[in-house]
């Protein structure tokens, strides 16, 4: 009996409950794996976008520029991440395959799951620090401008004799451009669109042989979801009574996740008030989204051979 | 689960999760999304036509949910036209800006400005068009400009600038002030109105014809307003009503509707009445000297 397992023992390659050390060690690999693909090398790029977008002096006001500087900013962000989300989950696993590094990990008692989930919080820590990054980046510069123009604005008023009333109100407009907390909810906001799409990602690369498969249906699946309720009122309004056009519609709604409502960021740079509601069933939704897709991807992936 | 899912195709589990998700997950979202346009986090799909007339880099862009970048991208095409003056692409450019995000007060001002000032006073001065064109194109922006700012309105129906940009139509384009009244009436009670817009809607009254008896009411409302807070001069909150156009306008207005003489107000200090505050300092911005 000495090449059986012992009767108490599992067979390798089996383990009953999910470990958060195990799912923590793959995702701190992806990190370390991602983080060699010079992907922190956007923050410079970024940080030159914005040095050059906050001294456009071009625009008419002082509200106006530190307005731009913050829809630059968060698009820019918005941009990386949901760009990063796709693009770096769909390279992970085809390159694990390609490095055999997965055979190494699935030999191991590591379940399907854990690996899944791994690489997912590896991809969305990346993505996290990048935004933090960029955000504190950007609050240094708007904070910057902020009190630049405060100074400049005040000094021209001043001088052209204008009355402590308007020039109180031009200091107030100015002040209300500037950082407010609120702006973090707007960064939660775009990291919460940014696990949604790694998720549906992940998914769609565990059914993919190819990266490029996987990138290319991941962002057409991304604009079309942006584009989901303009296409259903759009199809409403031309068919009115049509009921196989209804169908179709609210079929394609059942199908397509709806990107769109995850940019509720612009709001809040464009000085919305924050419901905490709204953000807190927002967080959920996004939980939702990525526990259903890891779950898709699971379905494809517990039992797949390489 | 391994052995319910050898016994079906991989498919019909995925299908069925994918068709469960949603079915869950789109009366959620439908709420989600109404309560957000409500709160005015997120922005309503913009209409089918605005979608036509974006170039297919910027569609791409507000597809891709960068809305915001995509109205900055177009501001600066904007200012590109302001540049060389072509106003009919500014007003175009702008109308684009102005539907991708509707709740920026600034863009509706510029909007205003730029059709209801800039290519009104343009006009004015173009000797190449003939006098005809020249009254059409003038009458045309500068009635484009007041509908522009209702459309503005209806988003935003409690802007103070919105309504200040259409009350300069009014007032140095249009020369119709009755409109430049009703825009100062409507501004002095929103929050954040500057002091002297409760002043400008009687100065303004004052000029509409039928109106001057409402317009006097107002004004001298304010003069006595101000004579019995007199002994809180310097405080915070103290408004000094007393600026000259309001001496003068309702000494006109005295005379106009035959006020008696005892409740007439009295003639200003010839030091102190008629004297220009905030004089401006003989500067201009920049530290420029004015010649």
């Amino acid at each position: 009996m000495a090449d059986s397992e012992p009767a108490n023992q599992k067979p390798a390659g089996r383990t009953a409950l999910i470990s958060v050390g195990r799912i923590w060690t793959i995702a701190a690999s992806t990190f370390t794996q991602l983080v060699r693909m010079k992907t922190f090398y956007f923050l410079l790029a970024f940080a030159v976008l914005l040095v050059a977008a906050g001294n456009l002096n071009i625009l008419f006001s002082a509200v106006e520029q530190l307005s731009m500087i913050k829809k630059v900013s968060f698009g820019t962000m918005d941009l990386f991440a949901w760009l990063f989300a796709i693009v770096a989950t769909a390279l992970l696993i085809p390159r694990d395959l390609e490095d055999r590094t997965l055979y190494t990990i699935l030999s191991k008692p590591v379940l399907r799951i854990e690996y899944l989930l791994g690489k997912l919080i590896g991809v969305l820590v990346v993505i996290l620090l990048s935004l933090v990054t960029m955000f504190v980046i950007f609050s240094a510069l708007l904070h910057i401008r902020t009190i630049d123009f405060l100074h400049t604005e005040v000094a021209i008023l001043e001088q052209a004799g204008r009355s402590q009333e308007m020039i109180q109100a031009e200091a107030e407009a100015i002040i209300a451009q500037g950082l407010r907390k609120e702006m973090w909810v707007a960064l939660w906001a775009i990291f919460l669109k940014s696990a949604v799409v790694a998720s549906v990602t992940i998914f769609l690369s565990t059914i993919a042989s190819s990266s490029l498969f996987t990138i290319i249906i991941s962002t057409i699946i991304f604009l079309v979801g942006h584009a989901s309720q303009m296409m259903i009122d759009f199809w409403k309004d031309q068919f009115v009574d049509n009921i196989v056009v209804k169908m179709l519609a609210g079929l394609f709604r059942i199908i397509v996740p709806d990107y769109q409502i995850f940019s509720f960021y612009e709001g809040i740079i464009l000085g919305e008030k924050v419901l905490p509601h709204l953000v807190w069933s927002m967080t959920g939704m996004s939980l939702f989204y990525v526990g259903v897709f890891l779950l898709l991807g699971l379905l494809v992936f517990f039992d797949k051979e390489f | 689960m391994r052995a319910i899912l050898e016994k079906y195709p991989r498919w019909i589990p995925i299908v069925a999760v994918i068709l469960v998700f949603g079915l869950i997950r789109t009366p959620i979202e439908k709420s989600l999304r109404s309560q957000l346009i409500e709160t005015h986090l997120l922005q309503p799909p913009p209409a089918r036509t605005t979608l036509g007339a974006l170039k297919q880099s910027s569609l791409m862009g507000m597809l891709g949910g960068l809305r915001s970048m995509v109205a900055v991208y177009l501001t600066l095409k904007a200012y590109e036209h302001f540049g060389v003056m072509e106003w009919d692409e500014v007003e175009s450019t702008y109308d684009l800006i102005t539907s991708l995000e509707p709740r920026e007060e600034f863009h509706w001002v510029h909007r205003i400005w730029h059709r209801g000032i800039n290519a009104v006073a343009s006009v004015e001065v173009n000797d190449d068009l003939t006098p005809a064109e020249r009254q059409r194109r003038f009458d045309l922006y500068s009635t484009q400009a007041i509908e522009i700012g209702e459309a503005a309105l209806e988003q935003l129906p409690n802007s103070v600038k919105i309504r200040e940009q259409m009350a300069e139509v009014y007032r140095e384009k249009l020369r119709d002030y009755c409109g430049a009244a009703k825009m100062y009436g409507e501004m002095k009670d929103l929050p954040g109105a500057m002091q002297y817009s409760t002043r400008f809607y009687g100065y303004f009254l004052a000029k509409c014809p039928g109106n001057e008896q409402k317009a006097y009411d107002h004004l001298y409302g304010l003069y006595v307003e101000t004579m019995s807070n007199l002994d809180r001069k310097g405080e915070r909150g103290f408004v000094d009503h007393r600026a000259p156009t309001l001496i003068i306008t309702l000494k006109e207005l005295e005379e106009k509707l035959d006020i008696p003489i005892s409740q007439r107000i009295p003639d200003p200090h010839p030091d102190e009445g008629l004297k220009r505050r905030n004089r401006p300092t003989g500067r201009l911005p920049g530290g420029v000297g004015i010649p």
